[in-house]
């Protein structure tokens, strides 16, 4: 028995320091590693978070340029078309233009040669109707004596009538 | 200023190395002539008795300098005392605010745990390296903290009465044994509680021997003489299971109370036999043997816990 109790084995020391590294134990669990266990989950959530939100991000951003990039050949196929239709429209504008600019001066044309056909013949019946006075009036100087003025108009109409139509014929 | 750095040396300029130099070798000289075994050597050259440090008497039972009611307090008890009010302190004033972003007193405090915690869960595995990191932190605390408190200078040296008020924890049998008998009980609670029975198949092994006995009874002899002599072998294992599991309390308590009891004693020896100049060094190593000894009582009961935990486990796969 001297042996064991050499070595200073009392069971009111032993129960003493189960007792305090239970405590210790124990409070430990409530002072340090809890709060160091609570500490290290939030520190990982965060880092977790962080980083899936930079993915996120990430994605977003990608999805974005591609939406952008998209966008850009869509608009610049648009303005292309726009251009296409434009220069279409100015050809056909063009196209018309000339042909109501030809249409005008086909009108103007044929509205002068009507002009110029009727000043003609007016000229001609005024040229004819004189050409009948002076006749008349040789005629009369020829004879010395007057005659019957109007039913010698009618006889030198018809002759200058049947001249023409002879003259027409050839 | 590089000019300065290079000429330096140890972080100080060269004169204050030399005479920090001498001054070192002149304590070490006069504690040499001053201790036994300068004056075995060289004879007595009249120094001061005051620089003489009395031989040590250790005495491994843990004195009582008082009770509290009819409790006996050791000094190894109020030691004890004294580490679990500094850890909880401590541990108290840190985390009484923790910030994601730690200061330097938190990110020592943190490293601490987050080392034993990594620990933990490299031996034991993601799910039971957090369920035993309380108590194998625990454990290396207590451990280290016991046994560098009592590597303050002054610290054996507060008297009341004729002895010490003070004594390192783990210098005391009963400090050792108490943690390993924790330790045990930890280690055989967690096995009961994630195996079940089967936990207790390890350490009573008769199925085999039973089987046997029932060959042997439905005539088939041969098999059933085999299987009896392969029962016993299981029985027996089963008995050496069971004794080395209690063999385990004694091998934890006297390696820890070895190591430090051999270690106080070598303090003081070293303060005898030279005053003054070698403590240091054994002081360094006392520190580094504490850690250790902390260390491997932690790093223990862990990979027992974890063997508990999965043994039956590996051999059923």
């Amino acid at each position: 028995m001297g042996g064991i109790a050499e070595l200073g084995i009392s069971v009111p020391t032993l129960v003493t320091q189960v007792v305090t590294f239970i405590i210790l134990l124990v409070v430990l669990r409530f002072v340090a590693y809890k709060p160091f266990m609570r500490l290290l989950d939030e520190r990982s959530r965060r880092v977790r978070e962080s980083l899936e939100q930079a993915e996120a991000v990430k994605a977003e951003s990608a999805r974005a340029e591609e939406e952008i990039r998209k966008r850009l050949e869509q608009t610049g196929r648009e303005e292309q078309e726009r251009i296409a239709r434009a220069a279409q429209a100015a050809e056909e504008i063009r196209r018309s233009a000339q042909a109501e600019a030809r249409r005008e001066a086909d009108a103007i044309i044929s509205r002068a040669r009507v002009e110029i056909q009727r000043e003609r013949d007016e000229a001609i019946a005024e040229l004819r109707r004189q050409f009948a006075d002076l006749t008349i009036l040789a005629a009369e100087k020829v004879i010395e004596r007057s005659l019957d003025r109007e039913t010698h108009r009618e006889l030198i109409e018809k002759v200058l009538e049947e001249s023409t139509a002879s003259g027409k014929q050839e | 200023m590089a000019e300065q750095k290079r000429r330096g040396c140890l972080g100080c300029s060269f004169p204050v190395l030399v005479a920090v130099f001498i001054v070192a070798l002149a304590v070490f000289a006069v504690g040499f002539l001053a201790g036994p075994l300068g004056k075995s050597i060289v004879g007595d050259v009249g120094l001061p008795s005051w620089l003489s440090v009395p031989a040590p008497e250790p005495h491994l039972p843990a004195p009582v300098p008082f009770h509290i009611y009819r409790l006996p307090v050791t000094n190894t008890i109020l030691a004890g005392w004294i580490t679990v009010i500094f850890l909880i302190l401590i541990s108290w004033l840190i985390s009484r605010r923790l910030k994601l972003v730690p200061g330097r007193l938190q990110a020592a405090f943190e490293f601490i745990l987050g080392w034993i915690y990594d620990f933990c869960r490299n031996v034991a595995g993601e799910e039971y390296g957090r369920k035993f990191f309380p108590v194998v932190c625990t454990i290396f605390l207590f451990v280290a903290f016991n046994a560098w408190l009592s590597l303050i200078p002054g610290f054996g040296a507060i008297m009341l009465g004729h002895h010490e008020l003070l004594r390192g924890a783990n210098t005391d049998i009963n400090t050792p044994l108490a943690i390993a008998l924790v330790s045990f009980v930890f280690v055989e609670y967690y096995g009961l509680k994630t195996l079940g029975i089967k936990y207790l198949r390890k350490f009573i092994n008769v199925s085999g021997f039973f089987r046997a006995v029932g060959d042997v009874v439905r005539g088939n002899i041969k098999k059933g003489l085999l299987g009896l002599f392969s029962g016993f072998v299981d029985f027996f294992v089963g008995l050496l299971e069971t004794l080395s599991e209690f063999i385990r309390i004694v091998s934890f308590t006297f390696r820890l109370f070895g190591n430090m009891t051999a270690g106080e004693i070598l303090v003081m020896v070293a303060a005898f036999l030279i005053p003054m100049a070698i403590g240091w060094a054994v002081y360094g190593l006392e520190l580094f043997i504490g850690f250790i000894q902390a260390l491997v009582f932690s790093g223990l009961t862990l990979a027992f816990a974890s063997m508990a935990v999965s043994s039956q486990h590996g051999e059923e796969h």
